[in-house]
C-alpha cells in the first residue's frame, strides 16, 4: 500500500515527481534513439478532483473546458440523477443531492464556483444541457440537446451572469438545418478567438456545423458533411451506418464536435458515422478519417482536443463507444497510440464524452451515462510508443 | 434527513469519559486496486465480497445481465464494439495486491447457476458458497417491500428526474429520432433486463475453489415458504461454521435464518426475527416511527463472530439482530433509522435500493470490537461498536470517484485489518480500504 501513498501527497510533491519523471522520460527517449515514434504519454491522477461538498453527486457529465487560469469547468445533467443517487433530495436517505450543473475546479481539484440549472431573466435553461466551452474573454458557452425543446445556445460570465441567448427553446421544435435564427439540439460551441467566431456542433437534431459571431450569437454561415448543403430529409432517409458502406453525404450525427485548430482547420465529429471530417473555416471539405469503423450504436467520434504545443502536433479523440482516447498525428491523421479501457476504476471509462487540455498539457475527461465523473490524466511528456494499445494508464510507480 | 449527529457525539464522549472508548481507525481508499482486469472484462453489479483464510478476496457479480449496452459492446449481435467490453466471469479471486488469480462461474453439470448471484462465502476448507438471490424486484409474496406504493417496478414518478438515467430518453443514445435503431443495433438490446431464462432463484451452491460443483441446497422456482426444510426463497447470503459443519443461510424471501449441514445439505433448524417463528408475510413496509417489526423484512446478511454469535442484517428494517447459534435472540441495533429507499428503472432493468443494513463485516482484532455496516442507500460504511451496536464512525460518501459509493452492498475484512467493499447497481466496483496511517 506504500506505493499509493505518493498519490495522495502534496502538490509540491507531485510537482517534484512530475518534473523528475519528465526529465527521466526525456532522457530515456533520447537514449532510445531517433526514429522511434513519439507520442504524448499520460497517467491518471486517481484522486482528482476532491470529493464534492454538500453531499453533491454528479450526473451524466457531458462537457469540460479549461480556462485561462487553468481552472477546469464541467457541465453535467443534474436531472439525470435518479431517486437512488439523489436520495437526500428525495428525503429517503442521508446521501446524496443533485449538484448544480456547472462547476469550476482549481488545479488541486477543489470546487470553486458552481451554478446553473434554472431559467433566468431573458433566457431559458436547456431541457438537457450539453457541452461547455470558454471564450477568450472567459465567458461560458453551453448548448442543449433536449429533444423537441432545445433550439438555442447560451453565454454566461464565469459567475453565471446571463449574457446572451441565440436561438429559442420551444416545445415541438424539429430539425431545420438551414435555419439562420435557431439551432436544434446543440452538442457544443467551440471557440475561435482570433476571428471572434463560435463553431456550433448542431448537433443532435440538425445535421450541420453553424458558425456564429461571438458577440451577437448570430449565424454567419453553415455547412453539412463534405461541405454540402444540409438536407434534413436526405439525412433522415440515409441508412444507418454499417462498416464499409458508402459514406453518407449528410452528417448522420450527432454532430458532436466542431473544433477549430490554430492553423484554421475545423475538426468535426460525425459520431454515429464513426468519422472525423476536416474543413477550412469557410466549410471547404479537406479530408476525413474513420475511427474504429466497426463501431455501431453511439459511434466512435465523440470529442476532439489538441496538444498544447503551438503547432498542435497531436490530436486527441474521445471514443466513448470503445472507451479509448486515441492519439493522432494531427497533420497526417495517423493514429499513434491509444489508452483507456472499459470500467469504473481510475483511468477506465464508461462512455467518455468530452475532453479538454490545460496549459501544462494535462488532459481532462468526462463520462456520460453511468460513468458520471471527471478524471484528470497527467501529461508525462513525449515518449516513444512501445504499445499502440496501452490499456489502463496507471501511474508508473504502481505498474 | 435529520441525522442524530448530536446523539452520536454524545455517545462518543460518553465512551471516552468512561475509558472504554475504542474509536475505530479512520480508513482511506486504495484507489488503484484491484489491478485492471484482462480480456476487456468488466464487472457488473457486485453483489458479494468475501476474504478467505489466505487473505484472498473473492468477488461475485451479476455479469452481463447488469451491464448496459455500451458496457458490453463485444457481447452484442452483431458486436457494437470489437474493443470493449465483455462481462467478467461471475466469480473472481484476487490476492491482496489486487492481482486476479482465478475465476469461474456460469452454468454447469449438476446445478443451476443463479439468475443473479447474491453473496458469497469461502469456508475454512476453501470451498466457495454462492447464493442465488434473484432478480429485482422481489416476486409478489416475497420481500416485504413489494407492496404499497413501490409495488410497481415500472412506476416512474413524474418529478425529480427519476428514471432519467436512461440515456435514450435524453437524446444521447443516437442522433435525433434514431434511438430505436440504436437499441436494435445492439446498444441497448431492448429496454428490459436481459433476464436469464429459467425459474427464479431459490438456492445455494457450493463449489470447490477451482469451481468444481459440490452441493446445491434448494431448487430454483421451488419456494414452499418459511417452514420448509428443503426449499429456500431468494437466499441472500451464507456463513459457514466449520467446527460444526453447519451453513447458515440468510433466506431473505422466507424472512428467516435457516441452518443446514454444510456437507450434506440436511436441514438443521431455522428462526425468524427475535428468534420467533417466521411468517410468509414478513415484516411488511417499514415505518421508522412504528414499533420494531416482529418479523424480518429482508434478511440480507449472516455472519458468525469468533465468540459464537450470529449477526443478521434485516436490511429494510435498518437493523442488525444478534442471536446465539441455536437461534435465541440476544439483541438488536438500529442503523440509520430514518433511511427508506427508492426503486428506479434503468437501462438494465429495475434497481431497488432500500434500507441501511445491506451487509456487515466484523473487525479482525481478537475481540472483534467493531461491526462494519454497508449502508447501500446512504452510500457509506457505518462502524458500530460490537458490544453496544452504537454508531462510532464511518467512511465513504456518494459518488463515482475512488472512495465514493453507489449502492455499497457487500463488505469484508481481512486478517490485516483491511476492508473491502462491493457496489451494486451502477457502482460495479470492489474497493479496498486501509486504516489511515498504515
Amino acid at each position: 500500500m506504500r506505493r499509493n501513498l505518493f498519490v495522495g501527497s502534496t502538490l509540491a510533491g507531485l510537482l517534484v515527481v512530475f518534473g523528475v519523471a519528465t526529465t527521466v522520460l526525456q532522457n530515456k527517449a533520447n537514449a532510445q534513439g531517433k526514429g522511434a515514434v513519439q507520442a504524448p504519454r499520460f497517467e491518471v491522477d486517481p484522486m482528482w478532483p476532491k470529493p464534492l461538498p454538500n453531499g453533491w453527486y454528479l450526473g451524466q457529465t457531458i462537457g469540460v473546458a479549461v480556462d485561462a487560469q487553468d481552472h477546469v469547468w464541467i457541465i453535467h445533467r443534474s436531472d439525470s440523477l435518479d431517486a437512488v443517487e439523489a436520495a437526500a433530495d428525495e428525503q429517503t436517505g442521508t446521501c446524496c443531492k443533485k449538484a448544480p450543473p456547472i462547476m469550476e475546479f482549481d488545479q488541486q481539484g477543489n470546487l470553486l464556483r458552481h451554478w446553473g440549472g434554472k431559467d433566468g431573466d431573458g433566457f431559458q435553461w436547456p431541457a438537457s444541457n450539453h457541452g461547455l466551452q470558454i471564450d477568450g474573454k472567459g465567458n461560458i458557452w453551453i448548448g442543449g440537446n433536449g429533444g423537441a425543446n432545445d433550439g438555442h445556445i447560451l453565454k454566461f460570465t464565469q459567475d453565471g451572469k446571463f449574457l446572451l441567448q441565440s436561438g429559442i427553446k420551444k416545445q415541438g421544435l424539429g430539425p431545420d438545418s438551414n435555419a439562420m435564427d435557431r439551432f436544434y439540439m446543440v452538442a457544443k460551441v467551440s471557440i475561435d478567438n482570433k476571428n471572434n467566431e463560435g463553431f456550433v456542433a448542431d448537433g443532435y437534431g440538425n445535421k450541420r456545423v453553424a458558425v456564429i459571431d461571438l458577440d451577437t450569437g448570430k449565424i454567419k454561415r453553415y455547412w453539412g458533411a463534405y461541405g454540402n448543403k444540409p438536407d434534413d430529409a436526405a439525412a433522415a432517409a440515409a441508412p444507418r451506418y454499417t462498416p464499409g458502406s458508402t459514406p453518407s453525404q449528410q452528417f448522420r450525427g450527432p454532430v458532436h464536435c466542431a473544433e477549430p485548430s490554430n492553423d484554421g482547420l475545423i475538426y468535426v465529429c460525425d459520431r454515429t458515422s464513426d468519422r472525423l471530417q476536416v474543413f477550412t473555416r469557410d466549410g471547404k471539405f479537406q479530408k476525413e478519417i474513420f475511427v474504429e469503423p466497426e463501431s455501431l450504436g453511439d459511434g466512435s467520434t465523440w470529442d476532439v482536443a489538441f496538444s498544447k504545443d503551438a503547432q498542435q502536433k497531436y490530436l486527441y479523440l474521445a471514443d466513448g463507444r470503445n472507451q479509448k482516447l486515441h492519439i493522432y498525428d494531427r497533420q497526417s491523421l495517423t493514429e499513434l497510440t491509444n489508452f483507456g479501457e472499459g470500467g469504473h476504476y481510475p483511468g477506465q471509462f464508461y462512455s467518455m464524452h468530452s475532453i479538454a487540455v490545460d496549459s501544462k498539457g494535462n488532459l481532462y475527461t468526462t463520462e456520460t451515462y453511468q460513468g458520471r465523473r471527471v478524471q484528470k490524466f497527467v501529461y508525462k511528456g513525449l515518449a516513444p510508443v512501445t504499445k499502440k494499445v496501452q490499456g489502463t494508464v496507471w501511474p508508473a510507480a504502481t505498474r | 434527513m435529520k441525522r442524530a449527529f448530536p446523539g452520536a457525539c454524545a455517545v462518543v464522549l460518553l465512551l471516552t469519559a468512561s475509558g472504554i472508548a475504542q474509536s475505530p481507525p479512520a480508513y482511506r481508499v486504495v484507489p488503484l486496486w484491484p489491478q485492471p482486469l484482462p480480456n476487456h472484462w468488466v464487472l457488473g453489479s457486485v453483489t458479494g465480497v468475501t476474504v478467505d483464510a489466505q487473505d484472498h478476496i473473492w468477488v461475485t457479480h451479476r455479469g452481463a445481465d447488469s451491464l448496459e449496452g455500451n458496457e458490453k459492446g463485444m457481447m452484442a449481435t452483431p458486436p457494437t464494439s470489437v474493443l470493449c467490453c465483455t462481462a467478467a466471469p461471475f466469480v473472481l479471486e484476487f490476492d491482496a495486491n489486487g492481482k486476479l488469480l482465478s475465476n469461474f462461474g456460469g452454468p454447469g453439470q449438476g446445478y443451476q447457476w443463479p439468475q443473479s448471484p447474491g453473496s458469497l462465502a469461502v469456508d475454512a476448507k476453501g470451498n466457495v458458497w454462492v447464493t442465488g438471490s434473484g432478480l429485482e424486484p422481489a416476486p409478489p409474496g416475497g420481500r416485504g417491500r413489494a407492496t404499497g406504493a413501490n409495488a410497481d417496478p415500472d412506476a416512474v414518478p413524474p418529478a425529480g428526474g427519476r428514471g432519467r438515467g436512461d440515456a435514450a430518453a435524453r437524446g444521447d443514445a443516437a442522433a435525433g429520432a434514431r434511438g430505436a435503431d440504436a437499441a436494435a443495433a445492439g446498444r441497448g438490446r431492448g429496454r428490459g433486463p436481459a433476464a436469464p431464462a429459467g425459474p427464479p432463484d431459490a438456492h445455494v451452491l457450493k463449489f470447490a475453489r477451482d469451481g468444481k460443483f459440490l452441493l446445491q441446497i434448494g431448487t430454483p422456482g421451488k419456494m414452499e415458504g418459511p417452514d420448509s426444510q428443503t426449499t429456500l426463497n431468494r437466499p441472500a447470503a451464507v456463513a459457514v461454521d466449520a467446527a460444526a459443519n453447519e451453513v447458515y443461510v440468510a433466506d431473505s424471501g422466507n424472512h428467516r435464518i435457516v441452518v443446514f449441514d454444510s456437507e450434506t445439505g440436511a436441514y438443521k433448524r431455522h428462526w425468524g426475527a427475535f428468534g420467533e417463528k417466521p411468517t410468509a408475510a414478513g415484516g411488511g413496509p417499514y415505518d421508522p416511527n412504528a414499533a420494531p417489526a416482529r418479523q424480518f423484512r429482508d434478511v440480507t446478511c449472516v455472519e458468525l463472530s469468533k465468540d459464537g454469535m450470529v449477526y443478521v442484517c434485516d436490511r429494510t428494517s435498518n437493523r442488525i439482530q444478534v442471536f446465539q447459534k441455536d437461534g435465541k435472540f440476544v439483541k438488536e441495533g438500529i442503523v440509520s433509522k430514518n433511511t427508506m429507499g427508492a426503486t428506479v428503472s434503468g437501462q438494465f432493468g429495475v434497481v431497488s435500493s432500500w434500507g441501511s443494513a445491506w451487509d456487515i463485516a466484523l473487525s479482525n482484532d481478537p475481540q472483534q470490537q467493531f461491526v462494519f455496516v454497508a449502508d447501500g442507500h446512504d452510500k457509506k460504511v457505518i462502524v458500530l461498536r460490537r458490544d453496544t451496536l452504537a454508531e462510532v464512525g464511518g467512511f465513504g460518501t456518494g459518488g463515482r470517484l475512488p472512495g465514493q459509493f453507489l449502492a455499497v452492498g457487500s463488505i469484508a475484512t481481512d486478517s490485516r485489518g483491511n476492508v473491502y467493499t462491493g457496489e451494486q447497481h451502477h457502482g460495479k466496483r470492489v474497493q479496498k480500504w486501509v486504516a489511515a496511517g498504515r
